[in-house]
């Protein structure tokens, strides 16, 4: 089959008034798609189809990334293409049939399409951190590389299985360096963690040896 | 005569809210007893990818939200939705209706422990003939239709048959479940493919119109007809108001994406590479309303017997339950509202 001769906004679906951000995003989520043994494409798209999609979001972010070739681009496409498409009417531009369900603005931005992220009560606990983590689309080995706390110690503040984790006093660097991480007040996110860890691990400073 | 269940519907589903938060009261204001219910429909062509997981949690969330909540398995070859919803043994069954013994779907509505929440379970089915013929199936989807609550949860079950394709297209929300693993994608994109070529037969007039619809279904079929899109080029073709008619409806076809049992980042975002695909592979625009991450939680609830939301309620795939429904929930007002 042939993909649709979308133009580069369409390719990577974009506004025509994306940002520069929006663009970098699109261009990433797109790569991922369209990448080889691209999960998402299984069983659907040839990898000559995958080639061909790769090396047209290729071309489309050159353009779309670099201010005076989009220009010229923008100007061109205003020319060369007006209203009516080369391609079958869809009809997409009347009035949708069926309501839209909590758009997704920008395919690369998890975050974008839900409110996925912070507590749910007001309180940050691990499993709200995780999931705010996965709304930023990041894994974990990616928030050690950043923070250079171990992975291990991660998931187990995720998980908030404190027994696994060493004095309370480390467990706040670990915490708020990960809150940062994340965009968030590491202040507040590490005090309601630590109020957790100390709800159910008897020591507040230093871990007591065991007797 | 089949035993009835001991609560008939009609008892069961008075209204009453309890506990509802703002934000949810606001979700469900607009259902009224007199508008039809909200239609939801759970598909995904391959089994074990969390459907009745799903509805029976969805359905749970409606309910304790105040919302009057019907679940129905229609999947009665593996009917499992009573069992997740508390139901040891259902009394009645979808294939009652289909043996011919009741006529109401509302008379097999069991109740369940969660509160505001019915079952019409899929048990113990005849084997030699598990669906309803055509003529049926159009009656007991008109039937849920008219059933006197907010919303209806249609587990629809693994497979295309015609059957539970017609189950998931008559939904207002046809929820499309995915895994994030190649098999569950490979059935996923066949069965839309299934729905949306079934869909296109019922709502083609022509007679050589319908004849290529069915053709296309062939996915050998000569004409290199491989995808919705090569579809409505040729219908286009053949007769320019058909192909009107066509798109129209390509249009009301909307998939809503769930990817269940996630596992990283990357996983998450493979709902939003599965709505790229369907855009440009078939035509289809599709909405990624969200996911669900793997729980251990899961398995306590399954073990429980019971919704995952009534078990662990703070778990933290009860949240992404949560805001799913929450959606869900959100569209169906909007809907009312217009």
């Amino acid at each position: 089959m042939t993909i649709p001769d979308l133009d580069h906004y369409e390719l990577l679906e974009l506004e025509r008034d994306a940002s520069h951000e929006e663009v970098e995003r699109a261009y990433r989520m797109a790569r991922a798609t369209w990448a080889e043994d691209a999960l998402a494409a299984y069983s659907v798209a040839t990898e000559a189809e995958l080639t061909a999609l790769r090396e047209r979001v290729e071309v489309a972010y050159r353009v779309l990334s670099d201010v005076d070739a989009r220009s010229a681009y923008d100007a061109a496409l205003g020319r060369l293409r007006p209203p009516e498409p080369d391609e079958p009417d869809l009809g997409l531009d009347e009035e949708e049939e069926k309501e839209e369900l909590a758009p997704a603005e920008l395919p690369a931005e998890i975050a974008a399409f839900d409110d996925l992220s912070g507590p749910e009560d007001g309180r940050w606990t691990g499993p709200a951190l995780r999931r705010t983590r996965l709304a930023r689309g990041l894994e974990l080995d990616q928030i050690n590389a950043i923070t250079k706390v171990n992975p291990l110690y991660l998931a187990s503040i995720e998980e908030e299985r404190f027994d696994a984790l060493p004095a309370a006093v480390y467990v706040r660097g670990f915490v708020s360096a990960y809150a940062r991480c994340l965009g968030l007040d590491a202040g507040r996110v590490a005090n309601d963690i630590l109020e957790r860890l100390t709800a159910v691990r008897p020591d507040r400073g230093l871990r007591r040896k065991k007797p | 005569m089949a035993a009835l269940p001991e609560r008939g519907g009609r008892v069961l589903l008075e209204r009453g809210a309890r506990g509802v938060s703002e934000t949810w009261e606001r979700a469900t204001a607009a259902s009224t007893p007199e508008s039809a219910p909200r239609l939801i429909a759970l598909g995904g062509g391959k089994g074990g990818v969390g459907k009745t997981f799903l509805a029976a949690n969805l359905s749970a969330i409606l309910a304790h939200a105040g919302a009057r909540v019907i679940a129905v398995d229609t999947d009665v070859e593996g009917a499992n939705l009573h069992t997740w919803l508390g139901v040891a043994q259902p009394r009645a069954s979808l294939a009652d209706f289909v043996a011919g013994r009741v006529q109401d779907p509302l008379d097999l509505v069991i109740a369940t422990p969660t509160p505001n929440l019915g079952l019409i379970a899929g048990t113990h089915g005849n084997l030699a003939a598990s669906q309803p013929e055509p003529s049926r199936r159009l009656e007991l989807l008109q039937r849920l239709r008219r059933l006197p609550c907010d919303f209806v949860f249609v587990d629809c079950g693994a497979g295309a048959h015609a059957a539970t394709i017609d189950y998931f297209l008559v939904g207002d929300d046809g929820v499309l479940v995915v895994h994030p693993e190649p098999t569950s994608l490979e059935n996923a994109y066949s069965f839309l493919r299934a729905a949306f070529y079934r869909r296109m037969q019922l709502v083609m007039q022509k007679h050589d119109v319908r004849e290529r619809v069915r053709e296309a279904m062939d996915q050998r079929n000569t004409r290199g007809i491989q995808t919705p899109l090569d579809l409505l080029r040729e219908v286009e073709t053949m007769d320019p108001e058909e192909g009107r008619r066509f798109a129209k409806s390509m249009r009301s076809f909307r998939p809503r994406i769930v990817v269940n049992e996630v596992e990283s980042a990357d996983e998450i975002k493979l709902g939003f590479s599965v709505r790229s695909v369907c855009r440009k592979f078939f035509g289809i625009e599709a909405d990624y309303i969200g996911y669900v991450n793997r729980d251990p939680a899961v398995r306590e609830a399954v073990l429980a017997k019971r919704p995952l939301v009534d078990v662990k309620p703070k778990s933290d795939a009860a949240v992404y339950l949560q805001r799913i429904a929450r959606k869900l929930a959100e569209a169906a007002k909007g809907k009312r509202a217009r």
